[in-house]
């Protein structure tokens, strides 16, 4: 009866193989690669983030460069997403929903970014923010791409242009630069955590994979 | 552009305003316009303009539609394109608008003829641009953190038109700002690049005419980028000799691209690059060890990356650095060969030993120093000599015998291993056969057969040959196992001796030479030929060998080409051995030029003319006819000479007629005054009247040639008239004869005929012998007619002497004459003489003259003319004339000398009144 099974699903495949149409294959395999780029792209902006950061911390100048700096998340602070999601607790989403929470969450911190460069004074340093800025918009598109290509909606939010934060702004200057250095700490986390989780899925959709996928979806 | 046409505008309608008759100080206003305004056309599309005129303008002017005139620029449009669309509306058309240029201008004719202006537009003719094609980016890192895409197109046609090209690019959802490029229409730079999302490139070509849009280009722009070759590479040299280790930095940081790489490297001096294997590379990192190279040897690196999947592009090569490896102990002996001058003694040689510098792949480091050991093998008991050389030759002195001599390099790591050269005592071994020479290309090949028995190696040693220096000798070791080897460095055009030994493990064959041109020319210059001998018909043509620098190559033969002026050339071909020629069957008396011609394989030369005359007369031509003509000339002469010897007598009458002996003469018979004299009869008989008919026989002849004078046959004619007159009178002749002159006598002649008859004076007859013709002055016997006494003691001796003679002594007795008178003078005095009036001839004509002038001016005796005649003569010519009385001039006596020679005479014989005629 397997082995009838096997074999029935096999002819089926071959007899579907060449009505496949060309696209679904290029798709299939634009998954991986563009799951690659996006890893690419996360370890990219881990890179920019961690020399943007020291300067920018250094912009805010003490005591916000220092190393050992590790000051209290206020609560005005939580109006940025958050990464600290216990770690077995994100391992047990779904792709798709660890995808969203990443699209969602780089939005969100693309906005408070975009909002952040427009304030900084030194134009070298409103330059890298720029690109940063830029490759983060780039980040959430690629997001977006991988998650189109495997086949998953876009979380509705605040997707294309991200909307301006509604919460007034910081009472002092102290506090928006508390502001700041978490956005960019959170920042660190959430790239650091999607390196992860793209290098997992990079993992989970290899060549082979996709094939047999098309296969299923040939049925 | 508008406010810019509506000046023109304004400026055509102010013309018609000013004018229109109705215009004055209205608004300027114009009479019509076109439209449309300012069209921009595409080129070769149809056209139509239409131009409408204002209704105020009909009422004034009269002007309608129908009058409208089109122009472009100054050039009316033909008729056939307007249509009248109504009365105020004209239409041109235009099937290709390339036919137009601006402006075109709508006229009108105006009052008659009046051609005015009412508007005008530009007309700008493009094409709307090309789609772009062939775009193409490269993301080129610039520092660090910076890099920049640059991305190329192809613009298409030009549009003639302003069109602006833009480079567009973006993500999904995102547009960047446009790229617009400076300056240029076919790239763009963009600054500010996103890695790792794809964007969506794409180039828009705008103009007036039109849109374009390239094909887009999507592209992750880290797949494209040129990265920033290494810096700072470094190369050091590792532990084994073998092996250098290259470091570097990369620009670009492992989370942007990971990179691979390209190590190149190439010994210094080499052109030809090595590559590590790229898959030794492929992987990220900051150094490499390079393994498999030569000790001590300096090499040059080189580096580039790209991003490690290949995907992108090379940098550039990076800086060259150099290494060097550590040095090694050679690899092998030096070559070793021995050049051995037995010229001071055969038994005791003097030997050189050379030996080649190890290259710098043998010699794996500085060679220190050379060890040479020689060991003498005919005696074992000989110890072996050792001996440290820093040069690369050694000289020895040795006597004869076999020798082993081995060779270490030496360098601070260690010895190279030996090589061994045996000298035997003869090269009695078998030689290499069949020596031969190829040139191949640049090189020379070498080839030879080797001989039966197994050969070590060969030594081949070869030398430029020139005629200035000795040959330097190089060499070279070649393998038993080959039969030929390509020498390098040979020079074409040049002389090589190749000499080959085959060296044993027991002996030495005795070289074999062979001489090559790696390549030949023509001559440099051609032989220099000279003739050595030039004969009739033949010529002897020598030249001297060409030098060996001169020859360029094997001569093959020379050839002589000659030829006269106009003839044709002749070609002869001379065995390159010889340095001589004959010619022969040349045209005898003929310019001939010739020249020589020196041939080798690839060519002659010719060298300069020579020129020669082959002689008129063939070597004893001259000979045979001199010789001959001289000997019958001599015959001839001689045959002359015997003939005038047996005829002397006839001559002897014809040339020296015999003159009465006027010691002979019967004076005493026609001189009353004068007694007879003793011997008288005999005299008379001894001179009897026949002998006076070969006198006359000389007369004759005179005659018959008519070159004597009257005055000249004077003397014959008196002597005719004293004979047939006063039959064998006499005087005293001899002593006095000399001692008178012969004008005096001459004169006595001629006055002889008038004294003889007016006066009773006694002459002195006289005899004259004539000088015959022209020829040398004869003597002349005069025969005085002086009153003058003759003294006994002059007069006897002369009797006495010519006395007693026969006809036979008459020429004697002219030279008693002398003889007698003359004691004093010798006899070359009188030859003297001779000589002298001979070369005189013509001056003695003067000379009589003086004389005689002389005589008149001092008109004394005797004694004093004789000394006036010594002044007037040198004192030999008068002492030899005393006695000979030789006088040419009497011949030709002058009628002057006539005149005066009685006032000399006469008083004369007055004052010698002591000599009164007897």
């Amino acid at each position: 009866g397997d082995s009838w099974g096997i074999f029935t699903f096999l002819c089926a495949a071959l007899c579907n193989l060449p009505a496949l149409p060309a696209l679904n294959c290029s798709e299939e395999l634009g998954a991986g690669q563009s799951i690659q780029q996006t890893y690419d792209l996360t370890r990219y902006l881990e890179h920019q983030l961690r020399t943007l950061a020291g300067t920018y911390l250094n912009y805010l100048g003490p005591p916000f460069n220092e190393p050992d700096f590790n000051p209290p998340r206020l609560a005005r602070a939580e109006r940025v997403p958050s990464a600290t999601v216990d770690l077995d607790l994100w391992r047990g989403l779904t792709d798709n929903a660890r995808l969203a929470a990443n699209y969602r969450a780089y939005s969100r911190l693309l906005c408070y970014l975009r909002v952040l460069d427009g304030q900084v004074g030194t134009a070298e340093l409103r330059h890298r923010l720029a690109h940063f800025c830029a490759s983060l918009q780039g980040l959430v598109l690629s997001i977006g791409g991988v998650m189109s290509s495997l086949g998953y909606p876009l979380p509705a939010g605040p997707a294309g242009p991200p909307a301006p934060p509604g919460t007034p702004a910081a009472p002092n200057d102290f506090l928006k630069k508390m502001d700041d250095f978490w956005l960019l700490k959170e920042l660190q986390t959430w790239l650091w955590r999607s390196a992860k989780d793209f290098n997992r899925l990079k993992k989970k959709v290899p060549p082979a994979v996709v094939t047999l996928r098309l296969e299923a979806r040939g049925f | 552009m508008f406010s810019r046409w509506n000046w023109v505008a304004c400026g055509f309608s102010l013309v018609l305003s000013i004018c229109s008759p109705d215009a004055s100080g209205g608004l300027v206003q114009s009479c019509g316009h076109i439209i449309p305004e300012s069209p921009v056309l595409a080129l070769g599309s149809n056209f139509t303009a239409l131009c409408i005129l204002n209704e105020s303008c009909l009422d004034f002017g009269n002007i309608y539609a129908s009058q409208i005139i089109w122009k472009i620029k100054n050039r009316v449009v033909p008729k056939e394109q307007y249509r009248e669309i109504n009365r105020t509306v004209s239409s041109v058309t235009f099937n290709d608008t390339s036919s137009l240029a601006t402006p075109l201008t709508c006229n009108i004719l105006a009052d008659g003829q009046i051609e005015q202006n009412i508007y005008g537009i530009t007309v700008t003719v493009g094409l709307a641009p090309e789609k772009p094609k062939n775009l193409s980016c490269i993301v080129h890192q610039v520092s660090r953190f910076t890099y920049v895409m640059t991305c190329t197109w192809n613009p298409g046609r030009h549009t003639f038109l302003d069109t602006q090209f833009r480079l567009r690019y973006s993500w999904p959802g995102e547009i960047f700002p446009d790229c617009i490029p400076k300056d240029v229409n076919n790239s763009c730079s963009v600054t500010d690049i996103q890695f790792f999302v794809n964007t969506e490139i794409w180039v828009e070509a705008t103009n007036a005419l039109g849109k374009a849009e390239s094909d887009p280009l999507v592209v992750d722009p880290i797949d494209i980028v040129k990265p920033l070759s290494p810096q700072n590479v470094s190369v050091s040299s590792g532990v084994l000799p073998t092996v250098l280790k290259l470091s570097w930095e990369n620009w670009i940081s492992g989370p942007v691209m990971t990179l691979k790489f390209n190590i190149r490297y190439r010994i210094v001096g080499d052109t030809n690059w090595m590559e590590v294997p790229s898959e030794d590379t492929a992987s990220p990192r900051t150094s490499f060890s390079v393994q498999g190279l030569r000790p001590y040897t300096e090499y040059v690196f080189s580096i580039r990356c790209m991003k490690e999947d290949g995907v992108g592009y090379w940098s550039d090569w990076s800086e060259e650095k150099t290494g060097i490896t550590t040095e090694d102990q050679p690899s092998k002996g030096p070559p070793i060969w021995r050049i051995i001058d037995k010229s001071h003694s055969p038994a005791c040689w003097i030997v050189h030993l050379i030996w080649k510098a190890l290259k710098p792949f043998e010699a794996n480091g500085v060679i220190l120093q050379y060890e040479v050991t020689v060991r003498d093998k005919s005696s074992l008991s000989a110890p072996v000599k050792k001996y440290n050389v820093t040069s690369t030759n050694h000289t020895l002195q040795l006597r004869e015998g076999t020798y082993e001599v081995t060779l270490i390099a030496r360098n601070s790591v260690g010895a190279s291993p030996p090589s061994v050269l045996l000298i035997p005592a003869s090269n009695s071994k078998a030689p290499v056969k069949n020596l031969r020479t190829l040139p191949k290309q640049d090189k020379l090949w070498v080839g030879w057969t080797a001989p039966n028995s197994y050969v070590l190696k060969y030594v081949i040693e070869w030398c430029l040959v020139s005629s200035s220096s000795d040959c330097i000798i190089e060499w070279q070791i070649a393998l038993g196992d080959v039969q030929g080897i390509e020498l390098k460095g040979i020079k074409p055009f040049k002389c090589y001796l190749i000499t080959v030994y085959p060296l044993y493990a027991d002996g030495q064959g005795s070289g074999q030479s062979v001489k090559a041109y790696l390549k030949q020319d023509r001559p440099s210059k051609g032989p220099t030929v000279q003739t050595k001998k030039v004969g009739k018909a033949e010529a002897v043509l020598t030249w001297n060998h060409l030098t060996v620098e001169e020859q360029n190559g094997f001569i093959r033969n020379y050839t002589i080409l000659y030829k006269t002026i106009d003839g044709n050339e002749t070609v002869v071909t001379v065995d390159p051995s010889k340095t001589e020629y004959t010619l022969s069957s040349l045209t005898s008396d003929t310019l001939y030029t010739v020249r020589m011609m020196a041939s080798t394989d690839s060519g002659s030369r010719t060298g300069p003319d020579f020129t020669f005359t082959t002689q008129k007369f063939g070597k004893g031509e001259i000979e045979a006819i001199v010789v001959p003509v001289c000997l019958a000339f001599l015959l001839i002469v001689l045959l002359g000479v015997l003939f005038c010897f047996n005829k002397r007598d006839l001559i002897k009458k014809h040339i020296w007629p015999i003159v009465p002996d006027p010691s002979k003469s019967n004076i005493a018979q026609w001189s009353p005054q004068v007694p007879a004299k003793h011997n008288f009869n005999s005299k008379d008989q001894m001179y009897p009247e026949g002998s006076f008919t070969d006198v006359s026989v000389v007369e004759i002849e005179a005659d018959d040639k008519k070159s004597f004078s009257e005055q000249d046959l004077k003397p014959f004619d008196l002597l005719k008239k004293e004979k047939t007159t006063s039959e064998g009178h006499s005087s005293g002749i001899g002593g006095s004869s000399c001692m008178s002159s012969p004008r005096q006598s001459v004169s006595d002649s001629d006055e002889g005929e008038t004294t003889q008859n007016t006066s009773s004076t006694v002459q002195y007859s006289t005899v004259v012998l004539n000088g015959y013709r022209d020829q040398t002055p004869v003597q002349v016997f005069s025969r005085s007619e002086s009153t003058q006494p003759l003294l006994d003691s002059e007069e006897r001796p002369e009797d006495h002497a010519g006395g007693a003679d026969s006809p036979a002594q008459r020429q004697q007795y002219f030279r008693q004459n002398g003889g007698q008178d003359e004691i004093n003078t010798d006899r070359p005095c009188f030859e003297r003489t001779k000589q002298i009036t001979h070369a005189n001839e013509g001056d003695l004509v003067g000379f009589v003259q003086l004389q005689i002038s002389g005589q008149s001016s001092q008109p004394l005796g005797l004694g004093m003319e004789k000394n006036t005649q010594e002044a007037a003569l040198s004192n030999v010519l008068q002492t030899c004339t005393e006695g000979q009385t030789v006088r040419p001039e009497t011949v030709e006596e002058n009628p002057l000398s006539v005149d005066e020679m009685p006032k000399c005479y006469l008083p004369q014989t007055v004052r010698q009144g002591g000599y009164m005629p007897q």
